[in-house]
């Protein structure tokens, strides 16, 4: 049991950590709030079914395919659809949850509401203590792991990190850098996306399809956002563990516990923004971005 | 001429901000630009490096004010006041902005890499980065620490730092002994006269006149948008009028 607690925590934990995180990038640059975020997640996961299931052709391939072409509907929507009204957060709110409707809409149409699958990518499974881990659960944590020291590295020692990371500190300054803000927002937005992407391929074989599969990571994911404090990296990694092993508490201690996943996660959510409005790492804003 | 600024008017929203106003700066000078609270001289240097420009651009796109801009801005004799701010800074026009603005969350060493953004090569960022240490040792001290968390002064000594880390060819500072101590006050001037020794012209935004009138080669007097006076600190002091209304002598 408890090692059944820490392996769920790890997975969910590493899913939201990459979901926050992708989300809090694009936030925190370009101050747009992605509603669509986890929609592009589920795009990928459906990108992958859609290539092993209906082509037949082996499920790595299938994810990086997936990748590719998630973000690039990620981009040409942020082109078309979010960067005319960036100015305007209201209507980018509006805008975001449209297109999830949307991207919901389609999947829907094409794949129907069934709960489908995808094989994993490794079979077998090895006992430790009586308690069976799949390898596959393993393999997920461990590139969950991966992705998330690239984003660091990404952040923290390459020139576009610097770039995204001045332009959330101070938008106006970092153009007064020679940082093209229009352009970091664009790139930012690339890596948001390919970020929910990834998180759709590591996760996709652990999890059931279904046109509605966006709707329980956006919750945990905005409920990680504020717990870890908005526009902090560091939060949301943190936060994402927390919440991640508050659900694993949940379902395997609560009988029933699976329904009441959603609602622990607004609780903790809703009882932060009234202790600490600013999160658990968060910055009370400038009033210059 | 360095910079020529040309009958440059800007409205935000009916309020005329700059009044058609023309300026020059010539290579090696330190220009200095005094006036009262208010008077436009941080909307004049925003204007220069375009960032009245580019507020322009987000204001149209969301529901905030309209902002016109008319007249011309040159520097090194081409017009600069068509294209975006990110660009102009690759031309060697720099401005360290009003209230210092570092990047609070990153830390210092960071900063002065961000101010390095544009340059091509590792070398020329460690040269650059080792001058603006020279300047200001403090910076090398405080490499590692949130810029959040350094004092006004630092701050302010980080914030023409990273300036200067993309050797600027002129550099406009705004206000940059603002509420500092008076024994940091001289130091930040002292660090001015020291940029100008390294062949950089500085344009300077200053309250403190009666320093800055010793430093500068010539100073204007904007108030409400225009500018009605100009000279060196001595021509400016012996007009009793200046003195007194504007200057607050
Ligand atoms: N974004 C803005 N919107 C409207 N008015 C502004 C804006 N920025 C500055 N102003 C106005 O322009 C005038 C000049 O401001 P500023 O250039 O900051 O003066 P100074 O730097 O000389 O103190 C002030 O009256 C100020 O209220
Ligand atoms: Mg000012």
């Amino acid at each position: 049991m408890l090692l059944d607690i820490i392996i769920s925590t790890l997975i969910n934990g590493s899913v939201y950590a990459l979901l926050a995180i992708g989300f809090s990038l694009i936030f925190g640059v370009a101050r747009i709030v992605n509603i669509a975020h986890t929609a592009f997640y589920m795009i990928a996961a459906y990108c992958i079914y859609f290539i092993t299931n209906s082509l037949n052709l082996h499920p790595l391939l299938g994810m990086l395919t997936a990748i590719v072409l998630v973000t690039l509907i990620g981009l040409i929507s942020y082109k078309f659809f979010i960067d005319p009204i960036r100015e305007h957060e209201a209507a980018v709110l509006i805008a975001t949850i449209a297109l999830a409707m949307i991207l919901q809409e389609v999947m829907l149409l094409i794949f129907t509401g069934d709960f489908l699958s995808v094989p994993s990518l490794i079979k077998g499974y090895m006992e430790f203590f009586g308690v069976r881990i799949a390898f596959q659960q393993l393999l997920t944590i461990g590139v969950a792991l991966v992705i998330l020291a690239a984003v660091w590295v990404l952040l923290r020692k390459t020139r576009l990190g610097l770039a995204i990371r001045s332009t959330a500190n101070d938008r106006e300054v970092a153009n007064l850098m020679g940082m093209n803000v229009a352009q970091v927002a664009m790139m930012t937005m690339g890596v948001s996306v390919a970020l929910a992407a990834f998180t759709g391929a590591v996760v996709v074989p652990l999890t059931i399809l279904n046109p509605h599969m966006w709707m329980h990571p956006l919750i945990m994911m905005m409920a990680v956002v504020v717990l870890g404090g908005l526009g902090s990296i560091k939060g949301s990694f943190v936060g994402a563990y927390i919440l991640g092993m508050a659900e694993s508490l949940v379902v395997f201690l609560i009988p029933m516990g699976s329904f009441l996943k959603g609602s622990v996660a607004l609780s903790i959510m809703i009882l932060v923004l009234l202790i600490r409005p600013e999160g658990l790492f968060g910055v009370a804003f400038e009033e210059e971005r | 001429m360095l910079l020529e600024v040309s009958n440059l008017t800007i409205n935000y929203d009916k309020a005329m901000i700059i009044n058609d106003l023309s300026m020059h700066v010539d290579s090696g000078e330190l220009v200095s630009l005094v006036g009262p609270n208010g008077a436009g001289k941080s909307t004049l240097l925003r204007a220069i490096t375009g960032l009245v420009a580019w507020e322009r651009e987000i204001t149209r796109r969301s529901v905030g004010e309209d902002i016109t801009i008319e007249g011309t801005v040159k520097f090194e004799g081409e017009r600069i006041d068509q294209i975006p701010a990110h660009k102009i800074v690759a031309r060697g026009l720099i401005h360290c902005p009003e209230r210092r603005r570092p990047f609070r969350e990153m830390s210092t060493y960071d900063n002065l890499l961000a101010g390095g953004y544009l340059l091509k090569n590792k070398k020329e960022m460690e040269e650059n980065l080792e001058k603006v240490y020279q300047l200001f040792p403090i910076l090398k001290e405080r490499s590692k620490q949130i810029s959040g968390t350094l004092s006004g002064g630092e701050q302010q000594m980080l914030a023409i730092g990273r300036a200067l880390m993309f050797k600027p060819k002129l550099l406009c500072i705004d206000e940059p002994s603002t509420g500092l101590a008076p024994m940091i006050r001289q130091e930040v001037f002292d660090s001015i006269v020291d940029i100008r020794k390294l062949g950089i012209t500085v344009l300077l935004v200053e309250q403190e006149v009666s320093t800055v009138f010793k430093m500068s080669t010539r100073n204007y007097v904007l108030s409400s948008g225009k500018i009605i006076a100009e000279g060196t600190g001595k021509e400016l002091l012996q007009d009793e009028i200046i003195r007194k209304t504007y200057l607050g002598l």
